[in-house]
């Protein structure tokens, strides 16, 4: 077994793991040796090609699709150098004070995580894409939630260069989205930081212990270490795993004794793919696929946001099967999307644990209210759609495959409850959060307002787990201003552990 | 070991049919493709899920004959249709969830072919702000 020895060791590379290498690598100049431990491969350039299937097995756990012990939705999130913000579209959205101040986190103040916030939004190049960048699936979007009187914004997002593949889910072909894989780890390299990929932590022995494997993989770039079992010693561990493995990491190592809430609070914003039909092709796939949201119906508990998903993707996100399901599905280049996205509340039996073989799984039971707010979102987005100028609508509770342009006052009828079986619609998250939340002491919290785990000095946590309940927006600027707070505290503490 | 047998592959495929009606125009290097991808897929799934899907795929095949006296293939297309829609709108959970499965693994083999994507109407390219304004 080989054995290695660092100052700090981060597990994990996407928007903590990267923010936090790169905050923390000024420290190499004085002489500390620093580590990111990434489950993931480092891609080449000519391995981003844009092809579902062939990306989303390199660059997903499960390809994708990992589903929930009930098996009523699927969990994608990233496994790469750069975690999930490889596979981003890159909207880039500051919190809003409001949840922030019901998370209620004491020591936790929304000015601070707003100051950090928009040092990411310069350094990742956020803006708006200008006007002619904008394709017909979002502008038509805007327009007919302007005609309806909805509040529509549009995304910022971190692209340079960006010539619109619409390939930013499969990670992007131009190297235009800036992730941390484009922005933090190349400079933490640069400063010192080491990145060890394809490398797995199984588990955290003791004091500052991590076991560990790297194994090879039939792409990306061979690993900095060579294949086999290690031990790595490390005065300060950050664990910036994402909202499914840090837990799981924890818990492998005993954590869930002293931490009753380790797992727990687990948030999801549980999605829905919905597709109205033009009568002639709009320009959907070409250009960037998300530029606009509309958070007019927050406080009924939903967000619908634009997207242009992939063949597959779309094919199983929408219910029924036969030849409705083919003919829709042949006419693309016809369809505009909405992805709805669900606010719901954090609730300690929506968890983490470990199957018998130390693997995680996730219990999700969708609560009432996010069933109403779906079956709400479903009916606001046929109206988005008919507005807009579609033909036909397919909701997935829809009593019938296509709603058709002159059934339009009839939704009520036509999109029902009892079609909204969980299991029989396809429902989807990739806004992985809480599991490690932060909170003020150890009986409903796993970490401090500065991600220190409760009670352990030298071990902290900077991601999506951190959440204490959904951010009720794209959360990956959130996680890097945690995580900026985290660098903080092991900066400040590091010396003394 | 295979995921499925050759007479599951068969049966996969007949059902796969009724899912998607065009899976019938596929030639046969379309056809080794879907049979390629789904078994990419099954093999990287730990062997429980592949069990399961096993299972299932035998449930869907031998159920009807408990209401029809006929195995999955062996009904007319309509009275096909007609179960596999019990199943997807009106049968308890499990099973819901199974034939969602099932579904799944259908569709990526056959969607999930890049080279039947200009049949779908999807024709993306690197640079696709240059085809935004005609």
């Amino acid at each position: 077994m080989g054995e290695r020895s660092f100052d700090i060791v981060i597990i994990g590379s996407g928007a903590g793991g990267g923010a936090v290498a790169k905050e923390l690598a000024p420290l190499c100049r004085d002489g500390a040796r620093i580590a990111v431990l990434e489950w993931g491969p480092k891609l080449a350039e000519h391995e981003y090609t844009g092809r579902e299937l062939e990306m989303a097995g390199k660059l997903y756990f499960d390809s994708g699709g990992v589903f929930t012990r009930q098996r009523t939705m699927t969990l994608a999130f990233g496994r790469a150098y750069g975690g999930s913000t490889v596979v981003y579209t890159g909207t880039s959205l500051m919190i809003p004070e409001g949840p922030v101040r019901r998370w209620g986190v004491p020591g936790l103040e929304w000015s601070d995580l707003r100051r950090r916030s928009l040092k990411y939004l310069r350094e990742n190049n956020v803006h708006l894409l200008e006007e002619d960048r904008l394709n017909d699936n979002n502008r038509l979007f805007f327009e007919a939630c302007t005609k309806l009187g909805f509040r529509v914004e549009q995304f910022p997002i971190n692209v340079k260069g960006c010539q619109g593949s619409g390939m930013c889910n499969l990670g992007c072909p131009n190297a235009a989205k800036q992730g941390t894989h484009r922005v933090q780890l190349p400079a933490a390299e640069a400063a010192g930081v080491e990145v060890i990929t394809n490398c797995k932590v199984q588990r955290i022995e003791g004091r500052g212990v991590l076991r560990a494997v790297v194994e090879e993989r039939p792409y990306g770039l061979p690993s900095p270490w060579e294949p086999g079992e290690y031990l790595v010693r490390a005065r300060v561990v950050v664990v910036a795993g994402g909202a499914v493995q840090s837990p799981a990491l924890l818990l492998r190592s005993g954590y869930g004794r002293h931490l009753p809430a380790l797992g727990r609070y687990f948030t999801a914003h549980p999605a829905l793919i919905l597709v109205g039909e033009h009568p002639r092709p709009i320009t959907n796939f070409y250009g960037h696929p998300k530029s606009f949201y509309c958070d007019h119906f927050a406080d009924r508990g939903f967000l619908l946001e634009t997207c242009m998903y992939f063949p597959f993707v779309t094919a199983k996100n929408l219910i029924g099967f036969g030849e409705e399901h083919a003919q829709l599905m042949h006419r693309m280049d016809r369809l505009q999307m909405i992805l709805v996205l669900a606010l719901d509340p954090a609730l300690p039996e929506n968890r983490v644990v470990l199957d018998r073989d130390g693997e995680p799984v996730v219990e999700y039971t969708f609560s009432e209210a996010v069933l109403d707010a779906l079956l709400e979102s479903m009916k606001v987005s046929a109206r988005i759609f008919f507005a807009a100028g579609a033909e036909r609508v397919h909701a997935p509770a829809g009593e019938k495959f296509f709603i058709e342009r002159g059934e339009q006052d009839q939704l009520d009828e036509l999109i029902t409850r009892r079609r909204l079986q969980p299991g029989r619609i396809s429902v989807a998250s990739a806004h992985l959060m809480g599991g490690c939340r932060m909170g003020a002491g150890p009986a409903d919290s796993v970490t401090d307002a500065w991600g220190q785990v409760h009670g352990v000095p030298w071990l902290f946590v900077a991601d999506s787990s951190l959440f204490p309940n959904c951010a009720e927006i794209n959360p990956y600027v959130t996680i890097m201003a945690f995580a900026d707070r985290v660098a903080e505290a092991v900066r400040s503490r590091w010396r003394e552990v | 070991m295979t995921p499925l047998s050759e007479r599951q592959w068969h049966f996969l495929l007949s059902l796969g049919r009724r899912l998607i009606p065009p899976l019938e125009d596929l030639d046969e290097e379309g056809r080794q493709r879907f049979r390629a991808i789904i078994a990419a897929a099954l093999a990287e799934r730990p062997t429980a899920v592949q069990r399961r899907i096993r299972l299932f795929l035998g449930l869907v095949r031998w159920a009807p004959v408990l209401r029809w006296a006929a195995a999955f293939e062996r009904l007319p297309a309509p009275r096909q249709d007609r179960f596999l829609r019990w199943l997807q709108d009106d049968a308890p959970g499990r099973l819901r969830q199974g034939l969602w499965g099932l579904k799944t693994i259908v569709f990526m083999g056959y969607y999930g072919q890049a080279e039947l994507a200009p049949h779908l109407g999807y024709t993306p390219c690197r640079t696709g702000n240059e085809k935004l304004h005609g």
